[in-house]
Formats: C-alpha cells, sequence, structure tokens
C-alpha cells in the first residue's frame, strides 16, 4: 500500500448525505467500479510497481499455460477444429498491444497488476462495442474470459465471494449497485459510505432497511480510503471519518455503544399495536427488497408487505430474467409468510434509473422515459411470466399487486386486460392458482394524483409512492446531490397532494396506503398521519421508531397541527412549525428524538 | 519497407479464426505488420489480435499490408498468400 502523505495523515473527515442513522467503526472493504469483480484498486511506489508488472508476466505464463492444456484435451475429445477459440484466447494473452498497455498502466499510473487488468480489458471492450458487426462485437466475451481467468490467477482464488465475507467490514464505493448489494453478506457489513447517491438512493434506501449506517454524496470517498483502512461513518450527521487518531476512535465508540443501546426495542413494545393516545389505530406494512428480509418482518412487528419492490429480483443477474417458477418460489414464500396481512407485490419497475431489459436502449432521460408499467405493457412476455408466477403464489396467502408509474387510465385499462387474460389463460390450462387478486394503482405522477377520483373508480386500492411523486412534483432528481436539498417531503405542495389523495380516497371508499421514505421518518410520518393517512409502509427497522411516534402523539391534535402546516408557504415553514410543535405535544417521544439530532 | 494490396476474400472475413492465422504467420518474422483498411484508412498491428479484430475486415475489404525489417519482403508474401488463400478456411490444413 502506498504511503503517501494522504495515507498518513489522520482523522479526515468528509462530510456527505445522512442516509442510515447509526454509528459504525471498522475496516474498509472498497469495491470497484461496477462492484462485481472484486479487486480493489490499491496504489503502489515504483518499486512496488515492478513487482506488480513481474506479478502478471506470471500469471500471463500461468494462464497460457491452463489454455494450452485446456486446448490439448479439447482437440484429443473433440477434434482440432473445435479448440481453435481457444488460439484466438492464447493470441489474446500474447498479444504484445495488451501486454504493453497492461505494463504501462501499472508503471504511470502506479496501480496493482489487478486493477490493472480490470481497467485495460474494460477499455478495449467498450472499444468493441463500438464495432457494428455482431459477430465481432460478442467477442467481448472472449476478452472478458480473458480477464476473468487471468484475474482468477492474480487474486489465487476462484472467486472473491461476496456473499461469504471472513471479517467485519465497511463498504466504500463509488455508488452500491443493486446487485450487488443484493449479493452482500450483510451479516458482516457494517455500513456503506459512497461518492455519489442522495437521501432516496437505493443504496441508502438498503442501508436504511437493513438498519447499518450510510453516509452518501461524499464525492471522493473512494480515492481516500483504501481497503484496510480504518473508517468511522456517522450516519446521523452525515460524516465519515477516515483513519482515525485514537482519541476520536475511542470516543465514536462509546458513542456507538449508546446509540445501539437505544435503537434496541424490548419485544413487549414490537408487540404492540402502532395506536395514538386517542385510540386511533394505524397499519404499519414492510417495505421489502430482498427475499432474505421477508423472515425479519416479524422481528420489527410489520403487519404485511406494503410493498415488495419486484425488480430486485431482476437486478441481481439482468439482462438474464427470472423465470416463471424461480419468481413463483419467492412469491410464495412472501404469500406465506404474510399470512392474512398480506402482501402488495409491484410489478416490476425496471427502466429510469434502475437497470432495463435487454433490447431496450438507454435513454436522455429515463426518467421521463421507457420505465415501471410503460416497460411491462412494452415487454409484455415479460409482465405476462411475472403475472402467472404471482397469481399461482396466491394460493398460499394474500397477494395484491400494485402498478408502478401510471399515467393515464389506459395503462390501468390494459393491464387489467392483460392479467385477466392471463387468469384465463391459467383457467383453461388448469394450472393452480387463485384469482382473487386485487390491483392497486400506484399514485407517483402528479397527473395519476390529480386524477385520483377516476383511478380510485377502476382500481381496487390506491398506493402513494412518495419518493417519485415528490421527485416529478417538485422536479427533483432524488440522487442528484446538486439538487438534493430541494427534494422537500414536506413541502406544502407535497401535503396539499396527499390530503387530496386521502379525500379522493374517502369519497371513493377506496384503501390508501403510502409507501416511500416519508414513512419511515418519525416527522414526517406525523404528518402523514396528520394528513389523514392510516396505513404506511416502510422500512421494516424503521417500523419500531415510527410506531413509538405513533403510540405518542394525539391524533386530533396532529390533524390540526397539519390544517395550518398545509397553509404555509414553504418546507422550512412547515419543518419548523413540526419541530416545535410536536416535543410540545408529544414530549415523551419527541423531546428525545430532537434532541438526538 | 513492403506494401502489398490485398482483397478480402474468404466467407467470413477477418474473423476470429482467420485473424488468429494472421497474427501467428506475423508473429514468426521479426519484421513490424501493419495492416491498413483501405476504405476506412484505420490501421491495425498485425501481431496484435484485439487490434486486427478491431479493423472488423468483411469479405471483399481491400487492406494494404506494411512489413518492415530484415525480412519484410518473405513476411509480405507469406501475409498475402494468407489472405489470398482464403487463410486456409475452407481447406482443414491445420495451420496450428
Amino acid at each position: 500500500m502506498a504511503s503517501s502523505s494522504v495515507t498518513r495523515s489522520r482523522d479526515v473527515k468528509l462530510q456527505g448525505v445522512p442516509a442510515s442513522p447509526g454509528i459504525a467503526v471498522g475496516r474498509v472493504l472498497r469495491l470497484d467500479e461496477r462492484g462485481r469483480h472484486q479487486f480493489y484498486y490499491i496504489g503502489v511506489s515504483a518499486t512496488q510497481a515492478r513487482l506488480e508488472v513481474r506479478r502478471l508476466r506470471e500469471a500471463l505464463q500461468e494462464a497460457r499455460a491452463q489454455l494450452k492444456e485446456i486446448k490439448t484435451r479439447l482437440a484429443k475429445e473433440l477434434g482440432y477444429e473445435h479448440s481453435f477459440i481457444l488460439d484466438a484466447h492464447l493470441l489474446m494473452l500474447e498479444d504484445p498491444r495488451l501486454i504493453e498497455e497492461l505494463e504501462h498502466d501499472i508503471r504511470t499510473r502506479r496501480v496493482n497488476a489487478e486493477w490493472a487488468v480490470r481497467s485495460v480489458t474494460d477499455r478495449a471492450i467498450d472499444a468493441y462495442k463500438q464495432v457494428t458487426d455482431l459477430y465481432l462485437r460478442e467477442r467481448t466475451s472472449d476478452l472478458e474470459d480473458v480477464a476473468t481467468r487471468i484475474l482468477t490467477i492474480l487474486s489465487g482464488h476462484d472467486k472473491f465471494d461476496l456473499t461469504k465475507l471472513d471479517e467485519d467490514v465497511i463498504i466504500v464505493a463509488k455508488n452500491i449497485w443493486p446487485s450487488t448489494v443484493a449479493e452482500l453478506d450483510f451479516k458482516r457489513v457494517l455500513g456503506f459510505a459512497t461518492n455519489s447517491g442522495g437521501l432516496t438512493s437505493h443504496s441508502a434506501i438498503i442501508a436504511r432497511s437493513l438498519g447499518i449506517p450510510a453516509v452518501v454524496g461524499l464525492h471522493d470517498v473512494t480515492r481516500l480510503a483504501k481497503t484496510g483502512n480504518i473508517l468511522i461513518i456517522d450516519g446521523t450527521e452525515g460524516c465519515v471519518i477516515l483513519r482515525p487518531t485514537k482519541p476520536v476512535l475511542s470516543l465514536y465508540t462509546a458513542k456507538r455503544k449508546r446509540d445501539a443501546s437505544r435503537r434496541r426495542l424490548p419485544a413487549a413494545e414490537i408487540a404492540q399495536a402502532a395506536e395514538t393516545t386517542d385510540g386511533v389505530r394505524m397499519t404499519l406494512r414492510a417495505n421489502v427488497e430482498l427475499p432474505t428480509e421477508i423472515e425479519s418482518l416479524a422481528l420489527f412487528g410489520a403487519e404485511g408487505v406494503g410493498l415488495y419492490r419486484s425488480e430486485f429480483l431482476f437486478l441481481t443477474r439482468l439482462p438474464e430474467l427470472p423465470g416463471e417458477d424461480e419468481q413463483y418460489e419467492v412469491y410464495s414464500k412472501l404469500a406465506a409468510s404474510t399470512g392474512e396481512a398480506g402482501a402488495n407485490i409491484r410489478v416490476f419497475d425496471l427502466g429510469g434509473d434502475k437497470l432495463t431489459l435487454e433490447g431496450f436502449e438507454a435513454e436522455q432521460n429515463p426518467a421521463l422515459g421507457l420505465r415501471a408499467i410503460r416497460l411491462s405493457l412494452k415487454a409484455e412476455h415479460v409482465f405476462r411470466t411475472q403475472l402467472r408466477a404471482i397469481l399461482r403464489a396466491n394460493l398460499h396467502g394474500r397477494l395484491r399487486v400494485v402498478l408502478p408509474l401510471i399515467s393515464t387510465i389506459n395503462e390501468l385499462r390494459e393491464a387489467k386486460r392483460i392479467i385477466a387474460d392471463v387468469k384465463q389463460e391459467l383457467a383453461e390450462t388448469r394450472v393452480e392458482h387463485r384469482a382473487d387478486l386485487p390491483i392497486g394503482v400506484m399514485i407517483e405522477v402528479p397527473a395519476a394524483a390529480l386524477m385520483a377520483d377516476v383511478f380510485a373508480r377502476e382500481a381496487d386500492f390506491l398506493s402513494v409512492g412518495t419518493n417519485d411523486l415528490i421527485q416529478y412534483i417538485l422536479a427533483v432528481d432524488r440522487a442528484n446531490e446538486n439538487v438534493a436539498h430541494l427534494y422537500q417531503p414536506l413541502h406544502p405542495a407535497i401535503l396539499r397532494t396527499i390530503a387530496h389523495l386521502v379525500r379522493t380516497a374517502e369519497s371513493q371508499q377506496v384503501p390508501l396506503e403510502v409507501c416511500g421514505e416519508m414513512a419511515a421518518d418519525p416527522l414526517q410520518a406525523i404528518a402523514l398521519i396528520g394528513l389523514g393517512v392510516r396505513t404506511l409502509s416502510l422500512a421494516p427497522a424503521s417500523i419500531p421508531l415510527v410506531k413509538n411516534a405513533i403510540r405518542s402523539v394525539e391524533l386530533a391534535r396532529v390533524r390540526s397541527l397539519m390544517k395550518d402546516a398545509m397553509r404555509l408557504t414553504s418546507s422550512g415553514e412547515v419543518e419548523e412549525l413540526l419541530a416545535r410543535e410536536l416535543p410540545r405535544q408529544a414530549p415523551r417521544f419527541f423531546a428525545a428524538w430532537s434532541s438526538r439530532a | 519497407m513492403k506494401e502489398r494490396s490485398v482483397t478480402v476474400s474468404n466467407r467470413l472475413g477477418l474473423h476470429a479464426r482467420a485473424a488468429a492465422r494472421m497474427v501467428r504467420r506475423a508473429s514468426q518474422f521479426n519484421s513490424s505488420v501493419e495492416l491498413l483498411r483501405e476504405d476506412t484508412g484505420e490501421t491495425a498491428d498485425g501481431k496484435s489480435i484485439l487490434s486486427v479484430l478491431l479493423l472488423a475486415a468483411s469479405r471483399g475489404t481491400t487492406l494494404i499490408i506494411k512489413t518492415e525489417g530484415e525480412d519484410e519482403e518473405r513476411a509480405i508474401s507469406a501475409l498475402a498468400e494468407l489472405v489470398e488463400q482464403k487463410f486456409g478456411e475452407e481447406l482443414s490444413d491445420g495451420v496450428f
């Protein structure tokens, strides 16, 4: 590891966006840009660079020897003609240009051999992707194969296995990709620190749902923190401290202990109802992304699942699609474990800032592009496969579907037509399923919010997705740290929209649920119930905290407080009002809670 | 320096197997080998598989082979012959 002045300096404090509260102290594990192949960037000295070049040459030689052996065996078993592709691989390993570039990278950029192999082959792969000849574009897989072989030899084991980490780590990355997150060994992950991302980026959402501290939007934490360094994450303050000195370290270790004891809740409290002091009962459901989270629902006292983000099934394996049976397994588990309380499956919300299906190109303006229900209706076979799996799994419990990003009534009607068609197909082919499947519309687009009465007449329930609704009403990209401050859940425009939705749902007599990050923040959750919302769906780990907040307030007083709030002119004024009034109304919870910040 | 113009005439063009044969043959000589696509002006190092593949020379493409070094004459003859004989593709000549 380099011994530059940057490495030696202690107590390097970086300020970012607090994404998930709590304190973590541990060693850094830095993931590469794609978070897939696990070898780290390590800066090296000139002397070490020479050693890295030698390692590279040895690895190339070993790779050639392996390939020659395979080729001989293949030629013997299948005949000479079939071994030619290995010749191409062998020639790549001998390619003078490639080797020159690799060695040049190590020497001039002073990086470890693994990093050079990854970046040089990535560049070559990019060059191949520019070629219009389809056959040649496919050669990128040969190159990827060769790169993997070299990397495997360099790292000395088959594949760095993120699902089995051998020590506790803090993940440092430019961005945490959903695919990486889904593969992580969570028992070993103490926290996340990332360069980019805002409060509602996926890394932040997942960190909160797992109850691990995270700070995002740190700009250059990947440049400063190296694998093995000690790092402190303060997810409450939104800062990280790199290579802490002893006094700072012991200060935070003590802080972490206090913090942990505050977060722990006795089992009795978890079993209590989310009831206000004046006896109105709220329903707290869970937002779930990973199948592994299903098991922890009872632990947090969730009443079923209000939002299952089904696209996470995809994100670990794109562009390959999970088959019907595989989806059926996961949905069955979801149905069986939620029982009477039930689970809402949001159909694939792909596209946009999430990855998209094969055959669909990246777009100029993905937030307004082909995503969510628009993509499902376009890639109907994918939608149908998912619906078949849901209808079959529905036998094991009470599932409901939620259609994301609906903006016109035609989309709802078209989706309903397809659902009816799939039911008929299942019935005709005598596939066991349960056809009683309520259909909900996700209110995320301002047009849908304004037209909620129309949707309420044709849907079984409304689900308000606050993350996207806020993004579209306020025209703020939630993951862009330059405008993250404009992402204001308590903006009066948002409050008025939600109040309108509550009134509409009541007059049309359809159930309404609110899911999204707003519901996970105690102050904002109280604002929501004050606006008349009765069912909230939030990250499981946040349920106990929000429940305590609800149990500390009187609904009648909160309702009149929110009436005042809606007449205010800005988010800042609303926050001020709530921060002043709630500790007065509910000192048991809010006095302690606000002094924490 | 020697230069000769040849036309890729095998069915699949300079794809993996043909490129591999080209690179193998080129590497047998001490001279440097450069391939130039006449239509686009793109060049490739004849001893680098990755660079030859990137030329994406399909059937009908005219290539200018340039060799330079002590054995440039032998190199250019051997390589031109390889292209003209369609990289031995239609024969099972066991080049490797």
